[in-house]
């Protein structure tokens, strides 16, 4: 069992949960992040941190291509263990409909993406 | 931008919350660890287990254990580390062993906790037993390709 990160995350960013997660089980791609099937411990703690409710336990129904995509890019993205900046316009991308199919980056994130916030 | 919370009065008001709803506190979870790790000790099949990782200094690991059941429960963020490795690296370890662990972390919280505090940590704990003994023995199965999601 594993939380999974969802579409309501995409350029919303805020990352609140990478810093309560105990196992840093988090991986940042250029608009949002993804949680490590493998080393989530499925405790539960970064559920209710979401601002944007991005994150849903792969209990629920119909996860199973978040599941899927999380495990994919969890592998291909950097880990981000400390909190960086979120996007300056993460609340008006809140409740954005299909972010997916529209804005979707498969761009891996960090550093230069923290700097260009910043600079924002 | 619209302005929310900001993520300390969040963060302040979803552990509140929880301590309004199940009455955990440090002191307790620092009480519950010693009792739970004095229990696993002397247990015949968890006891060996530990000892051969432990070795005969226990501070260290009850002071680690503080800090993770502190970061579960309370989100204090004070242990950070990768428990998956750590127990794929224990080669003598078996599925069933994390049901015993299991039972013996209930009976201590029971022992020592009213009824929703005891079960706010069991909730917690039975999630982390399934899911280390999921990704230790079960990993194969349940990732079994790497293929491309569709997501739409």
């Amino acid at each position: 069992m594993t939380f999974v990160v969802t579409e309501a995350c995409i350029k919303c960013k805020y990352m609140d949960c990478v810093e309560v997660c105990p196992v840093d089980c988090f991986y940042e791609g250029e608009n949002m992040l993804v949680i490590h099937p493998d080393e989530c411990i499925d405790c539960g703690v970064c559920e209710p941190e979401c601002p944007a409710e991005a994150i849903k336990s792969d209990t629920e129904s119909g996860l199973e291509k978040w599941l899927a995509l999380n495990a994919e890019y969890a592998r291909k993205w950097p880990n981000i263990t400390s909190k960086g900046v979120p996007p300056p316009d993460a609340d008006a991308w809140k409740d954005v409909p299909d972010k997916y199919a529209n804005h979707f980056s498969e761009n891996p994130g960090g550093e230069e993406d923290a700097d260009r916030a910043r600079a924002a | 931008m619209i302005t929310g919370p900001s993520d300390s009065e969040r963060r302040a008001r979803i552990v509140q919350a929880i301590v309004d709803e199940t009455g955990v506190t440090e002191q307790i979870i620092e009480k519950l660890v010693h009792a739970f790790y004095a229990k696993v000790r002397v247990d015949p099949e968890l006891g060996p287990i530990f000892a051969r990782v432990i070795g005969g200094d226990w501070g260290p690991h009850l002071a680690k254990m503080c800090d993770f059941w502190s970061s579960v429960m309370l989100m204090s963020g004070r242990y950070k580390g990768n428990p998956m490795v750590a127990h794929m690296r224990l080669k003598t370890i078996r599925p069933e062993h994390f049901g015993r662990w299991l039972d013996l972390f209930t009976r201590t919280a029971r022992e020592l906790c009213a009824p929703e505090m005891a079960e706010a940590f069991v909730a917690r704990a039975e999630n982390i037993a399934r899911s280390l003994q999921m990704g230790i023995f079960y990993r194969a199965e349940k990732y079994p390709s790497a293929k491309r999601p569709q997501v739409s």
